[in-house]
């Protein structure tokens, strides 16, 4: 079947390059010859299509499309370029993973993530952690190399996708490698690339460290005083303690704080750099007769944008191999290989995370030197000291660490083997009947190491190791039986039978170890533990599944396209077999319409399916568990400590648990305008999730805290839209205007009443499933308000929190697009891409923490007030203007020679008369320590230039002259180029917990990048 | 051609037959291979005894000491603790703590044991669970009991604190006739207790709270003897082992509580409530109780002190139990006897605290006296009183004595005029439990201690 697929490549290649979806397929763009070249696509199961003939819509991104991108991973090379299929990449960090949502969300509990078939056969894309500290993950799907693909297609809807069954409801992308070519070609290319961060938050440069207007040696805040107003050195105790940088520069005690400088722009010289990027890649297509070849080796080594150990390192080989035996039976084998080496840097709600630490570090401290001894005052010096805002002499771990340590001293590496290997068998039969056996096998390995130095902050203060190993693997059997059949002079029928086994098994070991015993030198070794420091640990899950499944496609008269499906399925994660039907129809309009200049071709479509989310594997049962008992804040009792203790979960299992099913139907056209000028696809769909799989809430009373059951139901429904438009098309030079459009509107119908169900973040503020609104939606405090909705004030004039939580915002966007320019003019080819997100929600946490701190502009503002204004406004405490100035801390407010006050802070009118924000304000409720979350809910909506490439096929002249027969193509590309947004500080294209669903979080992520690279491809 | 196909076929078949053969799909996700199916009684019953322990050592203890004044709240969400104000939710973690992890495990390990026919194993668990339904109601009042951990009932009726009381004192009879006369069992204490003692003095604890005074001493006779108190172990310098109080005031939550304006610090130190007199210096248990100027200008001593990494943190003792005994004797007018008991105390602080508790006689009670009272009586009953809640620093009993006794040694709200009364009834169980009433205040005052 594969190698029909180089009739695809012949029709593709007259289409618009990056993308198109079927709205333009058909018939080809070209706008002549209708029919002659039919374009085709890849189904589900992997064999291909007429585009023509589908009832069902799909999105078609081309591999030249993928690669142009400059991105390094798969999935974040289709962002923009398929209508609702929405990529959010968690961070900036090399080769993180990314978030792919189709049409919304599905399930509460399960993955939300699509399945992904690479060459016919499924491969994992998992991404294992995601929670609110460590590091950011990457997806397995960043593993294939981009320049190795020929195609991808995003199969959204149920029907498409039906034969897949309980592994479908979230989508298929269906990956198509490439194949060799007749005869022989050599590229090699070479890409340049330059990251730099795209977004940074402002810091204030006017106060400094401390709290009430006043310096404060090694304090949180810097609500200190004014910088400014300082005398210009810092007075040091000539006999106090110090520290002494690796350098040899010595930082005394300080007794009076002096120093007038401001280190902003220092301390982010620190952390950021130009991330540089190689990429090279050598193909090699061959192909004759009876055989054709395709091998790539490909090297993928970036540095990350901050500056440290961050890194991301990807090397590749595959070989596509088909040989033809005889003219019934043909063998073949895809193999791909990749090794993959990463360093990862620590972000979120941690102290040893890199934005944490930086971003709150006082704009009057220099955070250079941040590793040397520390002395007493008496001369006892204390090795590998470690010296950060919040411990500036280093006598032991600071608070917060320096962003230096976190970025050098600590470790975090992740190490990643992979093989996918797809052996394949087709034989024809009959005439009109051929079998393909194919067997698939994806394994991996990825080994992680997480190291903390002894006096990195916090909890790992003595230090603290894990070495964490994670193995997956997945062997996939699939038979396909397809066959022809001509049931009457104008109904043709194309059957197709198929079974599918698949086996997965994920396997994950490891220990942690921490109190080390050696305490300066780094080692990955658990010897440097006591016994009761150290925790071994590992899991170990199954996945069994096997489907028969049945497609029928009945062509009548050329104009009318039926197709059934039906899957059967049995897994291991619940008793009784699935059943997934689905049915489509296609009609081709302007068969009976006569085609006109206007209406070229048009195509009506109507199509159901149901298909499901296999339940999480275990549950069937109630488990024994390891004892143990904790409070919520950290302090807890480990039943390993007293001697062992197993006893029974506190979550209740359930033999009866189902599968979710969904169940979709979707109504859509393709139309061709104008001589096919223009190609115009619709789409609208709605579909429910019946039964989706939660551990809900019970009584504790009852001795449980949660059972298993399908309890949710949640619907989807939406609008898509593709267009093409060639708006010049002569010999020298083509121009295409192309654009999608999608909207979702999801809704959590029913959840048998249980409360909000947590999905991600914290207490204060979190991403919730809740009853009556859409997946994910922002759940936390919020003003407390009158039945007219104005906000209750306290004696002061100041808002006050409700004393409930609630929904506060939504994550998910109103709508998506992306819209661009694509064509050529003689033999430079290039691409512009804008892609718009709107009407999505964010929390911003780093900002609200930031006010607390006085980091944030806002909070360093400046005013002044008449006299007798300053006798009567208050701040948070009551304390008023006049009184504060009199205090004479210069850095909370200043009494002026005419009466008038100045103060830091701002005045703002609650409905009470002005009140004075100021330190006390920002630290409690103000703030984002306070309780109310509400405040820091933000618009993250977004329109950016996700991609501008260009690129230019050199004259023949000069590559021949240098001995390059099929010429040199110089190219550029820049990713991310401009982005617009309201949201402060940080590119919102952004999650805190990665590749979960909970969405909409930000809390001290790393940030996001924009890129530059420069191509060079030699063809030989 | 035709031997390609029948060559292909059977190796298809044979590679189908053996991958397909390989795994039972209806088996293979039956067992988590990384989870037991069921445990030994003697395994679970450390469990259970770890969650009576993190209840009474843990948060809801914080929280009562908050309440009692042992305690102020200093950062954080615990300022507004100290305040009096809190949500349902705040609940929800001890809640889940004693049900889940602690009565639900020691209903079955009871089942298992009278399978076993392992009587001394079924003292301990109804022991362990009359603990746990004993510290329930003390904080909630009416509590699920009955009802409770029933396989099938998901909306468990709340019985009266008093019924509460009452079967949770008929769990230890049954212990104490099981003969558990030793201190086998005991994954989470360090085992010089005697579980017949425990039983005894649990029992003159629920009688005492109920005023039921004869029965309460009658009971404490055979309580906790000196030296054999139940303790939580916490002899392992380890997180997941160490004591709760330290792992919260210094490793976790630093700065969260503070011992600063506290009742107890006024009681301890010198203020118009000042304990000190003629035969009495509390300098040494000021010190053993608090540090100063760490992370809050008085902490809970963390450090060197009560709440160190490494101390043991008592559940039921034999301090307790003098007092109960001493308490019981006073409320009959029988102060020789009371002050018999209370003496025992003061030997005991001098003893571990160091100080000085000279032993108090007769004379010293009443109007302008070392104690001094409206009579002898009465200021013999305060004293009893007030040397509980001070002897037992940081466990639950002393809020219980203080709402029993309508606060008749005078603790002074942090905030308003009040003290709390209770705990709310956690969100979650509101959310799920069609029988739970409504949060409530923490000002409502429970059925036994009407105020």
């Amino acid at each position: 079947m594969k190698f029909k697929h180089l009739l695809f490549v012949i029709s593709a290649a007259s289409l618009a390059p990056e993308a198109y979806s079927q709205a333009e397929g058909s018939g080809g763009s070209s706008g002549s010859d209708t029919g002659t070249i039919e374009a085709v696509t890849i189904t589900a199961i992997g064999t291909t299509k007429n585009v023509r003939k589908i009832g069902y819509a799909v999105s078609q991104v081309q591999g030249k499309g993928i690669v142009s991108s400059g991105e390094s991973g798969v999935i974040q090379a289709l962002s923009g370029k398929a209508s609702n299929v929405q990529i959010t990449r968690s961070t900036g960090d090399p080769g993180s993973g990314a978030y792919i949502q189709i049409r919304g969300q599905n399930t509460i509990t399960g993955s939300n993530q699509p399945l992904i078939v690479v060459d016919g056969i499924p491969v994992s894309n998992s991404s294992f952690g995601g929670g609110v500290d460590g590091v950011v993950q990457q997806s397995r799907l960043n593993d294939l190399n981009p320049s190795d693909i020929e195609s991808v297609e995003v199969l959204k809807g149920a029907a498409a996708a039906a034969v897949w069954g309980t592994r479908a409801a979230n989508g298929v992308i269906v990956v198509t490698t490439k194949k060799g070519k007749r005869g022989m070609n050599i590229e090699f290319s070479s890409t340049y690339a330059i990251d730099q961060v795209n977004r940074e938050y402002e810091k204030q440069s006017t106060f400094g460290q401390g709290s009430g207007g006043r310096w404060v040696a090694n304090n949180a805040n810097s609500f200190g005083d004014r910088i400014a107003l300082r005398n210009g050195t810092d007075s040091i105790n000539p006999n106090g303690a110090r520290f002494v940088a690796d350098d040899g520069t010595v930082y005394g005690t300080i007794v009076r704080k002096g120093d007038k400088n401001v280190y902003n722009d220092a301390n982010r010289d620190q952390v950021f750099r130009n991330g540089i990027t190689w990429n090279n890649n050598l193909s090699i297509s061959a192909g004759g007769e009876k055989s054709n070849m395709f091998f790539s080796l490909s090297d993928w080594n970036q540095q990350g944008i901050m500056k440290g150990l961050s890194d991301y390192r990807r090397t590749t080989a595959r070989l596509n191999f088909t040989q033809n035996v005889n003219d019934k039976l043909s063998v073949g084998l895809n193999a791909n290989m990749a090794k993959i080496t990463s360093n990862r840097v620590q972000m979120g709600s941690n102290l040893d995370g890199l934005y944490l630490g930086y971003l709150r570090t006082s704009p009057d401290f220099d955070n250079t030197d941040y590793k040397g001894t520390y002395y007493t005052a008496a001369g006892i010096p204390s090795f590998n000291a470690h010296r950060g805002y919040r411990r500036y002499l280093g006598n032991g771990a600071p608070t917060y660490n320096n962003p230096g340590w976190t970025l050098n001293e600590q470790t975090n590496t992740s190490d990643v083997t992979r093989f996918i290997v797809t052996p394949e068998v087709n034989y024809k039969w009959r005439e009109n009947m051929k079998m393909i056996a194919r067997l698939g096998h994806d394994f991996s390995t990825d080994r992680r190491i997480t190291y903390f130095p002894v006096n990195s902050a916090g909890s790992q203060a003595n230090g603290s190791f894990a070495d964490d190993n994670i193995q997956e693997s997945e062997t996939s059997l699939h038979f396909i039986n397809q066959g022809t059949h001509k049931l009457s002079s104008s109904i043709n029928l194309n059957s197709t039978v198929g079974y599918l086994y698949t086996y997965k098994n994920i396997y994950n070991i490891g220990g942690s170890a921490s109190q080390f015993i050696i305490r300066d030198q780094d080692r990955f070794a658990f010897i440097n533990s006591t016994t009761e420091n150290k925790d071994p640990f590992n899991s170990y899950t199954e996945l069994l599944n096997n489907r028969i499944y049945g497609v029928l496609d009945f062509d009548v008269k050329d104009k009318l396209f039926l197709q059934l499906t039906g899957a059967s399925e049995a897994s291991s994660t619940y008793a009784s077999r699935f059943f997934s039907p689905s049915v489509s129809l296609a009609y081709e309009l302007t068969k009976d319409l006569k085609p006109s200049d206007l209406l070229s071709y048009a195509k009506l479509r109507i199509s159901s399916g149901r298909v499901g989310v296999a339940p999480p594997a275990y549950i069937w049962n109630t488990n024994y568990v390891a004892a143990g008992s904790s409070s919520g804040w950290g302090d807890y009792l480990d039943g390993s400590l007293y001697g062992g203790s197993i006893y029974r979960s506190s979550t209740q299992g359930n033999p009866d648990i189902k599968p979710e099913m969904k169940t979709e139907t979707e109504l859509g056209a393709d139309l061709k305008l104008f001589k096919n000028k223009v190609s115009l696809g619709v789409t609208y769909y709605q579909n429910k999730i019946e039964g989706a799989v939660l551990a809900i809430a019970v009584a504790n009373s009852t001795g449980y805290s949660n059972q298993w059951k399908n309890a949710a139901d949640i619907s989807n429904k939406g609008l898509e839209l593709d267009l093409n438009v060639s708006l010049i098309k002569s010999e020298n030079f083509n121009l295409n205007l192309y654009g999608n459009f999608g909207s979702n509107r999801n809704t959590v119908d029913n959840l048998s009443g249980a409360a909000p169900i947590f999905l991600a973040g914290f207490t204060g503020t979190s991403s919730r499933a809740v009853e009556g609104k859409p997946m994910g939606s922002l759940w936390g405090g919020k003003w407390a308000r009158d039945e007219s909705g104005k906000m209750i004030l306290d004696a002061n004039g100041f808002p006050t929190a409700a004393s409930e939580e609630g929904v506060i915002g939504d994550p998910n966007p109103n709508w998506r697009a992306g819209m661009g320019l694509n064509g050529n003019y003689k033999n430079l080819n290039f691409n512009l891409l804008f892609e718009t997100c709107q009407g999505n929600d964010m929390w911003a946490g780093t900002y609200g923490v930031l006010n607390n701190f006085g980091i944030t502009p806002e909070t360093a503002n400046e005013f002044t007030v008449s006299a007798a204004d300053a006798a009567t406004i208050v701040d948070y405490r009551g304390v008023s203007l006049a009184t504060a100035a009199a205090a004479g801390a210069n850095g909370l407010a200043t009494l002026n020679t005419d009466g008038s006050v100045t103060a830091r802070g701002n005045l703002v009118n609650y409905g009470a008369g002005n009140v004075w924000l100021n330190q006390y304000w920002y630290t409690s409720t103000g703030g984002g320590f306070g309780s109310v979350a509400e405040q820091f809910i933000k618009d993250a909506s977004w329109t950016r230039i996700r991609e501008l490439s260009l690129s230019y096929a050199l004259p023949k002249a000069w590559s021949d002259a240098l001995h390059i027969p099929g010429g040199i193509t110089v190219g550029f590309t820049g990713r991310n180029l401009a982005l617009w947004t309201k949201f402060d500080g940080l590119d919102p294209e952004t999650n805190l917990t990665g590749v979960s669903n909970g969405r909409g979080l930000d809390y001290f992520n790393n940030p996001g990048t924009k890129s530059y690279l420069f191509n060079v491809k030699f063809n030989l | 051609m035709k031997k390609i196909t029948y060559i292909l076929s059977l190796g298809l078949a044979l590679v189908v037959g053996f991958s397909s053969c390989k795994k039972d799909i209806k088996e293979i996700n039956k067992i988590n291979p990384g989870q037991f199916s069921d445990s030994d009684p003697t395994l679970m019953i450390t469990g259970a005894q770890l969650a009576n322990v993190l209840v009474n050592e843990g948060e809801a203890a914080r929280l009562a000491g908050i309440f009692s004044g042992h305690h102020t709240g200093y950062d954080r969400q615990f300022v507004s603790y100290g305040d009096y104000v809190m949500t349902a939710g705040d609940f929800n973690t001890p809640w889940g703590n004693l049900y889940t992890e602690g009565i639900a495990q020691c209903r079955l390990v009871r089942g298992k044991a009278q399978k076993a026919n392992n009587k001394s194993l079924n003292a301990v668990a109804c022991i362990t669970e009359a603990n746990l339904l004993l510290t329930a109601s003390a904080l909630w009042g009416d509590v699920p009991n009955t009802e409770a951990c029933v396989e099938g009932n998901s909306n468990p009726k709340f019985d009266k604190m008093s019924d509460v009381h009452k079967a949770a004192i008929v769990l230890l009879d049954s212990a104490i006739a099981y003969g558990a006369n030793n201190a086998s069992y005991s994954g989470a204490y360090v085992g010089n207790h005697n579980w017949a003692q425990v039983a005894n003095t649990l029992k003159a604890r629920a009688y005492l709270r109920m005023g039921e005074y004869a029965k309460a001493a009658a009971a404490a006779a055979n309580g906790v003897a000196a030296g054999k108190d139940l303790l939580a172990n916490h002899s392992q310098a380890t997180p997941g082992a160490w004591n709760l109080y330290y792992d919260f005031l210094d490793w976790n939550r630093a700065g969260y509580i503070s011992a600063s304006g506290s009742h107890m610090e006024k009681l301890l130190d010198s203020s118009t409530i000042f304990r000190n007199n003629a035969k009495t210096d509390e300098s040494a248990r000021f010190a053993y109780y608090f540090i100063e100027e760490v992370y809050t200008p008085l902490d809970p001593n963390w450090d060197n002190g009560i709440f160190a990494a490494t101390n043991n943190f008592p559940i039921v003792s034999y301090l307790e139990n003098q007092l109960i005994l001493a308490e019981c004797a006073i409320r009959t007018g029988d102060l020789n006897t009371a002050l018999t008991h209370l003496n025992n105390v003061r030997a005991d602080n001098a003893a571990s605290t160091g100080g000085q508790y000279d032993a108090y006689v007769a004379g010293d009670f009443g109007p302008g006296q070392l104690v001094p009272g409206a009579t002898a009586n009465d200021a013999m009953t305060k004293e009893i009183l007030v040397e509980k809640y001070a002897s037992l620093y940081g466990q639950i009993e002393p809020w219980c004595d203080v709402r029993r006794t309508k606060n008749l040694i005078g603790v002074v709200p942090n905030t308003g005029t009040k003290l709390p009364q209770r705990f709310l009834v956690p969100q979650d169980e509101i959310n799920a439990n069609k029988n739970a009433p409504a949060a409530g205040s923490l000002f409502d005052a429970l059925e036994l201690w009407p105020q």
